[in-house]
């Protein structure tokens, strides 16, 4: 069963510019059209190992829930299959509404309340940000829990084996073109802190 | 044909063997696969967008403006690459306020983007330019009764006003690549069920479960092998799955192939050029058999 | 012989001196010293009550005494007491059509408080008023003889039951069916909820009834082709194709059926089972006659076989019957033809079509009646799970395939009743159903649906998420959103309860016979609550799931609402047409079309004439919008009672000196918009004096030469309010105004003096609003310059004003 720790919904709980925020958020515009269907609780694989499904996140929305939405493991444990979108009949883009829940919880740096990995999508970025392209080795050594030892010997094996194989190169990617480049993301930089 | 060819990260790293089949057979077929000069990430799905939207769709949007001007289609072999870049494309064309910021920001790089870049998976080339006649007029080796369980997975084919490939619930591109090639496709009810994607690195346990899934899936309707058409799979069923074999203490053995790889064995391609030796999960007693 | 204007005015005071619902507000002694001076007015009264006896009367007494010849009433809204008053004076021998209202109560002195202002503005509108009555002309209401015959298009259970109530009232009806039997849906029901009847049992009475009934005239395999004429007098064409068998002599002994050797996919069944060529869609069918489908049988295909004829006893079958059509002339007509089911295809995560045993609740209907069997390998089935909403309640999907925005009324009901039905029939049956939200809301439903919930049906809230053909069985996935958990299970069959869409040709149909259909494609009722039955055509009506889907019940009670308002129609044998319709002057019409183009009640006619072709509107249909006024080119058409002279004359009004700026006309269609206008009066809402409103058919019938005429004589802003179920709303009018803004724009006058909204009776509020927004915004850019109103006086007078 589910952990939950909302035991009674006040209204000291409702945000009501929270429901605002995420109807003017990329994937948030229709959120009020939910009919609470489950057919997006229904179709998820992952479902089963979220705290709320998608569809109760959605009407935490509605009440305006915010920090229950945002520091719930719903929103990193989608994998943005899509399967709900496809079949939602109100047409709600729900992984592209859990990225931007992602990105609030991040910016707001609200912790997940289970032991989550917010950190890969940073590592994941300040790396092609560096190299242009993604280069493993730094990945998994940035985001591997170092105290998991079990983990970390799977992930030494693995690692082996793919060394092995020629399939994890130790030295980075290199995309030339350093001008366009530092000046593309430069400006991003600039954009985003407006 | 020729295409301006996106690899993806994983192409040259951890799905190394995705590319070599596809340039061996791509060669058999007289695709010619012109890469895209100095890609960069595609904008990596989620990965990115999670952290900062604009510099994923940014990320995306540099990758359109160099393949714009090559005026090509863009192929791809990955299908989060052929999400991520079909997403992007289409956000900037819905969202002007956001083609102004891209714009503003590829101009400055030196780079324009006008829109009219036609992104497709490598599988629609095969079906909708080659044709599954000419796939099937270049077999030299019977895949003799090979059972395969076609894996499509998220990305090719969903949301369908994104991809808009196949049919999102019950796609045929694939199992129609491997009866042309002499496969024998069985009825995998998980075709399109998501392995966990990038769960695998911030949920281990949860992408291992659903991972299981599949391969017990395959294992339990008697598949030799599983074709997959996508890296990221690729790795969550094949790399992971000795640990997903001790997590869960069950044996699986099955081995994960690319449908390029199969492709190749149907054309009597050699092995090396295949790269089938690259492949975590040994294929060997799957391929022993054809090898000439 | 013109006859010289002797006008009368009588104000009321609606109460006693100066505490009356006016009196009270507006100085009415003032009024009528203003009323009194203005050329052409005989005699100007006040008095407490006019609506009253002595009120009528004196009025009576003014016709008699001063000879006068046009009437003013100032009083309350002509809403309450217009008919009234045309009674008293026509009483008096003079003609009801010279009679004007000014309406000075729910319009003025409930609204105002400031009575200065009030009385300005009153005197302001009788003036108006006046100076309309001065150039009314008599009219005469023209009684048309009517056909008394009613056409029903449509054989199923609403077609049938209208038939039936109809031909019982007298009336001789014709009921066209597209299919070679009546009965329709109802037909392939098993039972119905939530009596549980057994549908064939009370729908085969009716359609023996219908059979031997001496007015009803069943007229099968035919289909409507052309409507032409008028209300009371609709001129019919219908194609009837070949049965290939003669009806009369057909004993339906089905031995044609029997030795006929090609086998077609059974529409009846809903492709569960096969049919021959020559068939019988069910066995009560009416006409019992078989008939032969002519693009599957042998002769018609390939000129060979003829083996049904060799074998059949009556000697009836006809390969030479060929396409009939016929002509009816009716006066009324009912369309009820039905729904289809949206074919669930498009809803992919269900399978629908790779598996035998998923199946839409219309087949499994047939396996109920049949006796249940898995249509994969005829065994009963134990787990079936019931699936509903499917193709309904989608807003937007990200497939493009066809679906429903509107909840489909019957699927929880049906699924429920399908579930005891399967309980009844297998031992140890397990019916689970899937549902968003259980809609239990007629006579009996919520009691049914208790009852079931105790009978071991399982239910389950969640819309399923996908059906799954796995080693013999049917997965289906779902959540179970009460709990928050996913739910997976095996069954045997699914059933889907698929969405209900207007039968095809609904929208084709409608355009044939100029009526509407709405955005969710079924046709479109006159008035939501009030006219449910009636269409925007006086004469045509429909009635059951063409209007939208619904029950058995409902049905039903719609088909005797249909009867009723035909029988309203025609019952005496003659309507009265008013005469505020449309004319157009034939001297002056060029047969240019565009009337015919714009007119919403196809009333313009084309008339061939010796020189050239010319327009015509036939009375019976115009509706009197006025909407053709403006558009003709040649200003060869006008409105009887609302007139060009006419609304010139009210526009320029009289010379009030009042001080009130910025001055705004209103012009405000005359049903709806304006009884929202008397509403914002009778809830005492305020806003300005300024507003001078004057009544109109339709904002359409206004045109650029009558907004100069405001502009000329006064205004500073104008106003259009129309009302939003009038036919001349949404696109139409938006084009309307811009055009209008155009050419202000190009006389030198903002277009911003130039505004329109759309308004429901309760939405008074919205245009107190827009009253008070407007004024302001004319407030901001100022009143209009002297010289340019002097420029436009010199346009209009010189006729530029086209």
């Amino acid at each position: 069963m589910k952990r939950n720790h909302v035991h009674v919904i006040t209204s000291q709980m409702m945000d009501k510019s929270f429901l605002a925020d995420v109807m003017k958020m990329r994937g948030g515009k229709n959120v009020l059209d939910c009919i609470q269907c489950g057919i997006c609780a229904g179709s998820c694989p992952a479902a089963w190992a979220m705290d709320f499904t998608p569809m109760q996140i959605v009407r935490m929305i509605h009440l305006g829930m915010k920090d229950t939405v945002l520091s719930s493991s719903t929103i990193w444990i989608c994998a943005s299959c899509y399967t709900c979108t496809t079949r939602c009949p109100r047409g709600i883009d729900i992984p592209l509404l859990m990225s931007a829940l992602k990105t609030t919880a991040i910016r707001e740096k609200i912790p997940a309340r289970i032991e989550i990995k917010p950190k890969f999508h940073k590592s994941f970025a300040d790396i092609v940000q560096k190299y242009g392209r993604i280069h493993e080795p730094e990945l998994f050594l940035k985001i591997t829990n170092k105290t998991d030892v079990r983990a970390l010997m799977q992930n030494a094996a693995l690692g082996w084996t793919l060394l092995r194989k020629g399939k994890l190169k130790l030295k980075a990617p290199k995309v030339n073109q350093k001008v366009q480049w530092s000046s593309l993301f430069a400006n991003v930089a600039k954009e985003e802190s407006k | 044909m020729k295409y301006a060819y996106f690899p993806g990260c994983s192409i040259h790293t951890t799905a190394q063997e995705y590319g070599i089949s596809c340039n061996a057979v791509s060669r058999v077929l007289g695709i010619e696969l012109i890469e895209i000069p100095e890609w960069n990430c595609c904008g990596a799905m989620d990965a990115v967008y999670a952290y900062n939207p604009l510099l994923s769709i940014s990320l995306s949007a540099r990758n359109l403006a160099l393949a714009e001007s090559m005026k090509m289609d863009v192929v791809t072999l990955c299908s989060a690459c052929f999400f991520t870049l079909s997403r992007a494309n289409k956000l900037l064309h819905e969202d002007s306020e956001l083609k102004g910021k891209v714009d503003k920001l590829l101009n400055d790089a030196g780079l324009q983007y006008t829109g009219e870049v036609k992104i497709r998976h490598y599988l629609d080339v095969l079906l909708n330019d080659v044709g599954l006649e000419n796939i099937s007029k270049n077999v030299k080796v019977k895949l003799d009764g090979l059972k395969v369980a076609p894996y499509y997975g998220c990305m090719l084919i969903r949301p369908p006003n994104i991809v808009n490939f196949d049919d999102p619930e019950h796609p045929h591109s694939l199992d129609k690549i491997i009866e042309a090639i002499g496969g024998k496709n069985v009825d995998y009810i998980y075709k399109t069920r998501c392995c966990g994607a990038s769960l695998g690195f911030t949920e281990g346990e949860v992408m291992m479960e659903m991972t299981s899934d599949l391969l017990l899936e395959a294992k339990n309707v008697e598949a030799d092998c599983i074709a997959v058409p996508c890296p990221l799979c690729h790795f969550n069923m094949d790399a992971k799955q000795r640990s997903i074999e001790s997590t869960f203490d069950v044996k699986i053995d099955m081995p994960i192939v690319f449908f390029t790889q199969l492709m190749g064995v149907a054309f009597g391609i050699n092995p090396k050029e295949l790269a089938l030796n690259k492949n975590c999960v040994s294929t060997d007693k799957l391929f022993k058999r054809f090898h000439a | 012989m013109k006859q010289e204007p002797k006008i009368g005015v009588y104000i009321c005071r609606c109460g006693c001196d100066v505490e009356g619902n006016i009196s009270a507000t507006v100085d009415v002694e003032k009024v009528k010293e203003s009323a009194a001076s203005i050329n052409g007015v005989k005699i100007a009264e006040v008095y407490e009550y006019v609506c009253s006896n002595p009120g009528q009367q004196m009025i009576r007494d003014g016709i008699k005494e001063h000879g006068l010849n046009r009437i003013v009433v100032a009083a309350c809204s002509p809403r309450m007491h217009l008919e009234t008053f045309k009674r008293n004076v026509k009483q008096e021998g003079l003609n009801p059509y010279l009679l004007e209202i000014a309406n000075i109560r729910e319009q003025c002195s409930w609204i105002h408080d400031d009575k200065k202002l009030a009385t300005f503005k009153a005197i302001d509108l009788v003036g108006r008023a006046v100076e309309r009555a001065r150039i009314l002309k008599p009219l005469e209401e023209k009684a048309v003889k009517v056909n008394r015959d009613a056409l029903v298009i449509g054989g199923g259970i609403a077609g049938i039951n209208a038939s039936v109530e109809l031909a019982d009232k007298g009336y001789q009806v014709y009921l066209v069916e597209k299919g070679p039997s009546i009965g329709g849906h109802m037909a392939q029901l098993g039972k119905t909820f939530p009596t549980l009847d057994c549908s064939s049992c009370i729908l085969t009475p009716k359609m023996v009834y219908v059979a031997q009934h001496p007015l009803i005239k069943i007229i099968s395999l035919s289909e409507v082709t052309k409507v032409e004429g008028a209300p009371g007098n609709f001129k019919i064409t219908i194609r009837k194709h070949p049965r290939c068998v003669d009806a009369s002599k057909c004993t339906a002994c089905g031995e044609c059926a029997k030795k006929c050797p090609v086998t077609v996919k059974n529409e009846f069944e809903v492709g569960l089972d096969q049919r021959k060529a020559i068939y019988q869609p069910f066995r009560q069918a009416v006409p019992s006659a078989y008939s032969i489908d002519k693009e599957h049988c042998l002769y018609f295909t390939k000129g060979v076989c003829k083996v049904c004829q060799k074998f059949c006893k009556a000697n009836s079958i006809d390969f030479t019957q060929q396409e009939e059509t016929l002509e009816l002339n009716v006066g009324a007509i009912v369309v009820s033809t039905g729904y289809e089911i949206l074919d669930p295809m498009g809803v992919k995560q269900y399978s629908y079509g790779l598996h035998p045993d998923i199946v839409t609740h219309l087949q499994f209907e047939r396996l109920l009646v049949q006796g249940l069997h898995k249509p994969s390998n005829g065994e009963q089935p134990k787990k079936i799970a019931f699936i509903l909403c499917v193709g309904s309640r989608m807003v937007e999907n990200v497939n493009e395939n066809d679906y429903c925005e509107y909840c489909c009324n019957i699927g929880c009901m049906n699924a429920i009743k399908e579930a005891y039905v399967f309980q009844k029939e297998v031992p140890d049956a397990e019916p689970w159903v899937f549902y968003t939200d259980i809609r239990a809301h007629g006579k009996g439903y919520e009691e049914f649906y208790a009852r079931l919930r105790n009978h071991g049906v399982r239910f389950v809230r969640g819309r399923a998420a996908e059906v799954m053909p796995h080693n013999g069985h049917l997965r289906v996935r779902a959540a179970d959103t009460l709990l928050g958990m996913p739910i997976e299970e095996d069954f045997d069959m699914v059933v889907l309860s698929s969405g209900l869409v207007p039968s095809s040709g609904t929208e084709n149909l409608a355009r044939m016979v100029g009526i509407h259909t709405g955005s969710d494609g079924f046709i479109l009722e006159r008035h939501h609550k009030l006219r449910p039955v009636d269409t925007q055509r006086e004469g045509i009506y429909a009635c059951g799931c063409a209007l939208g889907p619904k029950d058995i019940r409902e049905t039903i009670t719609e088909s005797m609402a249909v009867a009723s308002q035909v029988a309203t129609f025609l019952g005496k044998g003659e309507v009265s047409v008013t005469p505020e319709v449309a004319v157009i002057d034939e001297e002056k019409c060029n047969g240019c079309e565009e009337c015919l183009k714009i007119c919403p009640a196809r009333a313009v006619e084309k008339v061939p004439s010796t020189f050239r072709t010319r327009m015509e509107i036939n009375p019976m249909s115009c509706t009197g919008c006025g909407i053709c006024v403006p558009v003709c080119l040649k200003d060869a058409i006008d409105l009887n009672h609302c007139t060009e002279d006419q609304l010139m004359a009210q526009i320029r009004g009289v010379e009030v000196k009042d001080d009130v700026s910025p001055k705004i006309v209103a012009f405000i269609e005359k049903n709806t918009a304006y009884a929202s206008a008397d509403l914002a009066g009778q809830t005492r809402a305020h806003y300005g004096t300024n507003i001078r409103i004057i009544s109109v058919p339709s904002t359409g019938r206004v045109g650029f030469k009558h907004l100069l005429q405001a502009f000329a004589h006064g205004a500073d802003g104008v106003m259009f309010v129309e009302g939003e179920d009038s036919v001349f709303t949404g696109e139409r009018l938006r084009e309307h105004v811009a055009r209008l803004k155009k050419d202000l724009q190009a006389c030198g006058i903002e277009s911003l003096r130039l505004v329109s909204t759309t308004i429901t009776i309760p939405q008074y509020p919205k245009m107190v609003d827009t009253f008070e927004v407007f004024t302001n915004r004319v407030s901001k850019i100022g009143p209009l310059s002297s010289k340019v109103r002097s420029e436009i006086e010199k346009k209009l007078k010189k006729g530029e004003s086209k």
